[in-house]
């Protein structure tokens, strides 16, 4: 208990200071923050404008009294309103969100099914053909960019053999089956990335656990090789893979961006982007936010299984 | 060899990528931003090697003005991190205190950011463009290496080199940048490679998104974003800015595991090819003598170093009598440890191999009867199948760490009853009670508490009684113990020792016990086998070795050992055998032990000597036994 309280606290301390830099950015940037939202390729806007969007943001107001006044926003969970269609934030966000968790999911969820047991063949391997072979596809996965992945399959599956469509989204509900075959190809464009991330990582610590004095123990004890691989290897080599997924989440996240755009998935990074492209910055500030928050959440249930996986953690 | 082949690619690709950047101006290249609408997706031609993109644009000269610009971005960037990184971590680690907080604590911050989304945030705000991206990567990247810059200092700040820099007067700047940076260069250019094919990703990234690079400038995620909607029509036109963008970063990669292997040479690391199926060809006499459960004929185990491969075991023979104790006595890297791991089959998996002897074994009661060859074994032979069934049952280990023996995530519980099931069919309720009886055995209190407790939760000596309950479970009949008490308290060593006595007594169990501890070989042992550079140079009983030593070896060996607590006598200086073990790599070509031996003669290192017989049941492995 006391070490879920104290990473609580801790996920709770970075949850602030995101919030607060996320603040402090449009603050930070050399000139006054209305003028620098309008301008574009060296047009200076009127001073009407200008005027109108101090007003909109408050920026008009004291510093401290902006902050007070966001920081109580956020906690009740309003985000503001867009720039373009003064539509709300958050409600376009709470319908957009679970598609990027959803997709975050697949792809983790489809790593793990391969480089599990990929990176505990090469271990068993090591040196062999199947190492060899992993580790060179593990080497060129790493070097390719999600969005490039993607491209690739629109490309052979969608554009060359038409099998599966291009991007696009159906709700579960609406057509499961349908469902499935949109995420697909989004996934496993995000999941290239991160076989490689999990491979490496289970390939290192089993070969580092194999060579532990318990494991030679559970052999001298006479267990079976397979009880001895799964329960005594596998079991301890996860908690490292654990923390390398977290680690990994960021770029993981930054990745969805790019795939949500090349399959036109309507997740948070679609409307991310077009929020960016379009410049409105209330909209870019409550997404980056969330999905901070995201992050930040995510991280905290890393930390959780680590504790369930590591009985020591947990009373430390 | 097909890793040098690849490594070798990946470099000359690279190098040829990094000048077509530097050179794209000078070469004959069209312009790359000349549009030519009547050239639209042009094929392939003399003029345009590559053809043309979706405004008539050379391909080829917008490949060379798309590296120049991401090689730029990235490798600036890297710089700038690099350079702001490493001065932060090695502040922080040197001088720890609150220039630590104040230098790493700001960048955590930065962390708690997905990079790409901060990327994404900083350009809603001031709006896409090179200069904008550089310095956004280079911010990104500051942590990353303050990280690694941060933990190579705290490893060194101590060395001996650094209190060396300290201690003549050296100002705190020059040690950091002169004595510090140069030990941690290694690790932070392996980063500088990584953040380097991380800035081209990212930069990609955001030019695909159209928000990184602006047109009509080049870059290879632009060209795939122009070339996305014609996929169809001219797929080369994205294939080639896609090749080049994998192969660019797959090629940094490369070079950084490269770098990674030449500054960490523990990754290199030799293997045995996989074991074969079929056992090596077994000796005809493969029974034990008369009277003997354990008999090990000229074991010979090989170890896979870096540096090649060494004899760890080098013709071992020594016997156990069901009952008897045999303390196996030697300095860290005589064998004595491999010897225990041979016999169990327990050596490290492709690292180590019995390259020849026998190991025999003899099973229940054959060993009166003079065993049958159906009641023998040769454990140096067996498959690993059959070996399986003779681990816990048969024979028995217990190590020397009992901190790491034990799985850290599993209860005591859990460990114990999984070895009981392993040995016998039982029920989980029945396992449990077995279990709770067999800690009371070795003398732990409240059994039935303790089998819900981690291991982390117990002291060393009750961790040891817990390996020794889990090794003993299966009623072995040979308990092979390797340095059990080392690890020990004093007062908690004698206990350990006491209960393995007392359970040798009670069960009429062989112990083989391998010590580099000649107190404890007094107190416990039968017979002792002297170990030196993976060969026996002395055997005999224990009276024997402690009374009439004969090798000088073993000689010195007794000598060391503090006599009466070691404070009795002061004028008596504690004797140690002067120079050190020899390189397994490169032995003396006589006698191992000769070049430290203060009896030795010429004839000494001309041959090594054999094992001869020296009373009864005493041999030893010296020309001059006789003389000395």
């Amino acid at each position: 208990m006391h070490y879920l309280a104290r990473r609580t606290a801790v996920a709770a301390v970075t949850l602030l200071t995101v919030a607060t830099l996320i603040f402090l950015l449009l603050h930070l940037v050399p000139g006054d923050p209305a003028e620098v939202l309008l301008s574009s390729g060296g047009m200076a806007p009127s001073h009407e404008s200008v005027q109108a969007l101090r007003l909109e943001l408050g920026l008009d107001r004291p510093l401290g009294a902006q902050y007070a006044s966001y920081l109580g926003r956020i906690l009740q969970g309003n985000l503001g309103t867009s720039f373009q269609d003064h539509a709300s934030i958050s409600a376009e966000i709470a319908q957009r969100l679970p598609r990027t968790l959803e997709l975050i999911l697949a792809s983790t969820a489809l790593s793990l099914l391969v480089g599990v047991p990929a990176g505990l063949l090469a271990a068993l391997r090591r040196g062999g053909f199947w190492d060899g072979l992993f580790a060179s596809l593990a080497s060129l996965g790493l070097s390719m960019p999600a969005f490039v992945t993607g491209t690739l399959l629109i490309l052979l599956f969608s554009q060359t053999l038409k099998l599966v469509p291009a991007g696009g989204y159906v709700g579960f509900w609406e057509s499961p089956g349908q469902h499935l075959i949109y995420l697909l190809m989004p996934a496993v464009s995000i999941a290239v990335g991160l076989i490689p991330v999990v491979f490496r990582m289970v390939r290192t610590s089993v070969l580092e656990f194999l060579e532990r004095e318990w494991v030679r123990t559970a052999r001298a004890k006479g267990l079976g090789e397979r009880r001895v691989l799964t329960l005594h290897v596998l079991r301890n080599a996860l908690s490292p893979v654990v923390t390398v997924i977290g680690l990994h989440l960021g770029t993981l996240l930054g990745g969805t961006v790019l795939v949500e755009y090349v399959f036109n998935w309507p997740g948070l990074s679609g409307m991310l982007v077009q929020a960016v492209e379009q410049r409105d910055y209330p909209a870019v500030q409550g997404i980056v936010l969330v999905i901070c928050i995201l992050f930040v959440l995510i991280n905290l249930g890393v930390d959780v299984i680590y504790g369930l996986l590591d009985p020591r953690v947990r009373t430390r | 060899m097909a890793k040098h082949v690849t490594q070798n690619l990946a470099l000359a690709f690279l190098a040829g990528i990094v000048l077509l950047a530097i050179l794209a101006p000078v070469l004959p290249l069209p312009d790359p931003i000349a549009m030519d609408v009547m050239n639209r997706h042009g094929s392939p031609s003399f003029a345009h090697l590559l053809g043309a993109d979706e405004f008539g644009r050379d391909t080829l000269s917008r490949i060379a003005f798309g590296a120049r610009a991401s090689l730029a971005v990235a490798f600036i960037a890297a710089v700038l991190a690099g350079v702001a990184g490493v001065a932060l971590g090695l502040v922080g680690g040197y001088f720890g205190g609150w220039p630590e907080i104040l230098a790493m604590r700001p960048l955590d911050v930065i962390l708690s950011f997905p990079p790409m989304l901060l990327a994404l945030l900083t350009v809603a705000l001031i709006g896409p463009g090179t200069e904008t991206l550089t310095v956004l990567l280079a911010v990104l990247f500051v942590p990353t290496y303050a990280r690694v810059a941060f933990g190579e200092t705290l490893s060194v700040r101590h060395h001996e080199y650094v209190e060396a820099a300290r201690a003549l007067g050296h100002t705190a700047p020059r040690i950091l940048f002169r004595t510090i940076l140069s030990n941690v260069a290694g690790p932070i250019l392996v980063q500088f490679s990584l953040v380097v094919a991380a800035c081209i990703l990212l930069e990609s990234g955001l030019s695909f998104l159209g928000l990184g690079v602006t047109p009509p400038e080049s870059s290879w995620g632009l060209m795939i974003r122009g070339a996305r909607p014609y996929m169809y029509q001219a797929p080369m036109q994205l294939l080639w800015p896609c090749l080049a963008l994998v192969l660019t970063v797959y090629s940094v990669n490369r070079v950084c595991d490269m770098l990674r292997d030449r500054f960490d040479p523990k990754a290199a690391v030799l293997w045995f090819p996989a074991p074969r199926k079929t056992a090596r060809a077994a000796s005809p006499a493969a029974v034990p003598a008369m009277g003997k459960m354990l008999d090990v004929r000229g074991l010979v185990t090989e170890i896979a170093t870096p540096r090649g491969v060494i004899r760890a075991l080098d013709g071992v023979s020594f016997s156990v009598r069901p009952g008897e104790t045999v303390a196996l006595v030697g300095e860290s890297g005589s064998g004595k440890s491999m010897t225990g791991l041979s016999i169990m089959q327990l050596l490290p998996r492709r690292v180590g191999r019995i390259a020849g002897g026998e190991i025999l074994y003899a099973r229940e009661g054959a060993e009166r009867s003079g065993a049958s060859a159906a009641a023998a074994v040769d454990l140096a032979r067996i498959p690993a199948a059959r070996m399986r069934a003779h681990r816990g049952q048969e024979i028995g280990m217990v190590f020397q760490e009992p901190m790491a023996c034990l799985n850290p995530v599993y209860t005591v519980g859990f460990q114990l009853t999984e070895a009981l099931r392993a040995h016998g069919r039982m029920t989980k309720a029945e396992a449990r009670a077995r279990a709770e009886e067999e800690l009371r055995r070795v003398g732990i209190p409240d059994p039935a508490r303790r089998l819900n407790d981690y291991p982390h939760q117990l002291s060393g000596g009750m961790r040891q009684r817990v390996a020794i309950a889990i090794a003993l479970c299966g009623r072995p009949r040979l308990l092979i113990a390797d340095e059990p008490t080392t690890a020990l308290d004093v007062t908690v060593q004698a206990q350990i020792l006491v209960l393995l006595d007392d359970i040798r007594k009670m069960q009429g169990i062989g112990l083989v016990f391998i010590t580099h501890n000649l107190g404890v070989v007094a107190e416990i042992a039968d017979r002792v086998v002297v170990m030196y550079c993976g060969q026996v140079v002395e055997d005999g009983p224990v009276e024997d070795i402690f009374y009439r030593p004969l090798h000088p070896y073993t000689r010195g060996l007794i000598a060391s050992v503090p006599q009466d607590g070691g404070s009795a006598d002061k004028s008596r200086q504690l004797f140690s055998i002067p120079g050190t073990v020899p390189n397994p790599l490169d032995l003396p070509p006589g006698c191992r032990f000769a070049p430290r031996c203060p009896e030795a003669i010429a004839a000494c290192t001309k041959a090594p000597p054999a094992m001869e017989a020296a009373g009864a049941g005493h041999q030893v492995r010296c020309i001059r036994w006789r003389e000395i």
